[in-house]
């Protein structure tokens, strides 16, 4: 288990009530995951705790072993001096360069790689930027709402095109969906308000792959669960 | 742009002009104080040559004084926009040196230094560095988190890649600020010339001023307003190439 969270306590700065309070979770077995919350429950904030981006918290963070840890989130630009495929290859390390081209062809952004990050439309931006965070070299990547703006299906296609390539990776996708992370997250770690114990909840989900039919009952019931746990 | 700059200096110099004209004749004085339409055209046929080269040496000196402040502001600034104990103390120097007027100083400088062009040239960049130099801090040092933070965490950034990505987040304030203190090299050239110096329009202003001859500082007040608004407009057209060229070159389709 690369991460485990014990006992996190944490309050911004200036504000009355905590955001985590005795939290304890373990993220980052290989497979796709899902931190899943109400808004302004702190899953961004604690996926910054996970990848080293924010301290000053009480508690620990544990790696058990060497772990290159990504964040990505929605909001972020490329830099408009270069057009998206330019930068791609420029940021991509020599030995994944190879994947750039599927990536960028199963991701749908064939025809974006001539054009200024500035031009794309805000689906396509969050699909170039989640691309090359694909094409590092990491253990595991954290995804904040790194497919908000992207139509249901192509959003499937990405999700379903992640899983088969980076089997032995480890991802932790932030969404707002319960239809989604109960469908493809093999583990779902429901984040609740502070006054809540334990304030987070894990659920299995149904970890779906691509071809394989789900039960819809199933899926409802991984679904109610989610909302009833959140 | 050049056109532009040039019309409206000329309105506003006309409007000047007639407001002077109108002082004349509300207060009726006299010739001497204020010179008639007449005068000024024998003068301007009498002293235009001699007043256009001294403008243009005053420019060149101005523009040369511009460049090594624009260095200067840009290599201080890049220290400056540090958060450790060095950036501390430039920020908190430039600040406190920028409160200084350079104009106090500039006797000393001619006293050390002679009154020859060096003088005029240190002066010149002195008055336009801090105004530039407080801008770029503040323009360096401000972060652009949702660019770096993929440079940040992959670890790819590099002082240079920090410089580059804010410089042109910020390329169209930074250009602004180039071209508002182009002005003020131009000032601070023509107040050095004033005091000290033994060239330039402003050393001309001066000889005018003795002789108080007033329309003597009006040719050179129009010869100066023409020559800052080409220099302004070459600056801006400078910075909308910089812009568009560096700007859209990842926007082809």
């Amino acid at each position: 288990m690369p991460v485990e969270c014990k006992n996190i306590n944490y309050k911004y700065p200036g504000s009355q009530f905590p955001v985590f309070s005795n939290l304890s979770c373990r993220v980052g077995m290989p497979g796709f995951h899902a931190l899943f919350g109400q808004s302004g429950v702190g899953k961004s904030t604690l996926a910054r705790m996970i990848a080293g981006q924010l301290n000053g918290f009480a508690g620990e963070i544990k790696r058990h072993e060497p772990v290159k840890i990504f964040y990505s989130y929605n909001l972020e630009r490329l830099p408009g001096w270069s057009d998206v495929g330019e930068h791609i290859v420029k940021v991509t390390p020599e030995a994944n360069k190879h994947r750039i081209d599927e990536i960028i062809e199963s991701f749908g952004l064939s025809a974006c790689a001539g054009s200024g990050f500035s031009r794309l439309s805000l689906g396509q931006r969050n699909r170039v930027n989640l691309a090359r965070y694909l094409l590092q070299d990491f253990d595991l990547l954290i995804m904040d709402e790194s497919l908000a703006n992207v139509d249901e299906a192509t959003r499937e296609q990405i999700i379903y095109k992640i899983k088969d390539m980076f089997p032995q990776k480890s991802f932790l996708y932030i969404s707002h969906s319960v239809a989604e992370v109960s469908k493809f997250c093999r583990n779902i770690l429901v984040l609740r308000d502070y006054s809540k114990a334990p304030q987070i909840a894990a659920i299995d989900g149904r970890d779906n792959l691509k071809g394989k039919d789900i039960v819809k009952k199933e899926l409802e019931e991984t679904m109610l669960e989610i909302v009833n746990a959140s | 742009m050049l056109h532009k700059r040039i019309y409206q200096f000329v309105i506003v110099y006309f409007i000047g002009l007639a407001f002077l004209f109108a002082v004349k004749g509300i207060f009726n004085l006299s010739d001497y104080v204020i010179p008639g339409l007449s005068d000024i055209y024998i003068t301007v046929t009498r002293v235009f040559t001699r007043y256009f080269f001294d403008v243009l040496n005053t420019l060149s000196v101005a523009i040369v004084g511009h460049v090594i402040s624009i260095a200067m502001a840009t290599a201080v600034g890049i220290i400056g926009r540090l958060s450790n104990w060095m950036g501390s103390l430039i920020r908190t120097a430039a600040f406190n040196i920028q409160a200084y007027p350079i104009v106090a100083v500039a006797p000393m400088i001619f006293i050390l230094m002679g009154d020859g062009l060096s003088s005029r040239l240190l002066i010149a960049a002195m008055i336009c560095y801090f105004p530039l130099l407080l801008s770029f801090i503040g323009i360096l040092s401000e972060p652009i988190t949702d660019i770096e933070h993929f440079y940040v965490h992959s670890g790819r950034m590099r002082w240079q890649l920090e410089v580059k990505i804010r410089a042109f987040e910020n390329m169209n304030k930074l250009i602004t600020v180039v071209a508002g203190s182009a002005t003020l090299a131009m000032v601070g050239t023509i107040v050095s010339e004033f005091i000290g110096a033994s060239a330039g329009i402003g050393y001309s202003i001066r000889i005018a001023l003795y002789q108080s001859d007033l329309s003597k500082i009006l040719v050179a007040l129009f010869l100066i307003g023409i020559f800052t608004s080409l220099y302004l407009a070459l600056l801006e057209l400078l910075g909308s190439t910089v812009s568009r060229n560096w700007g859209t070159h990842g926007e082809k389709q």
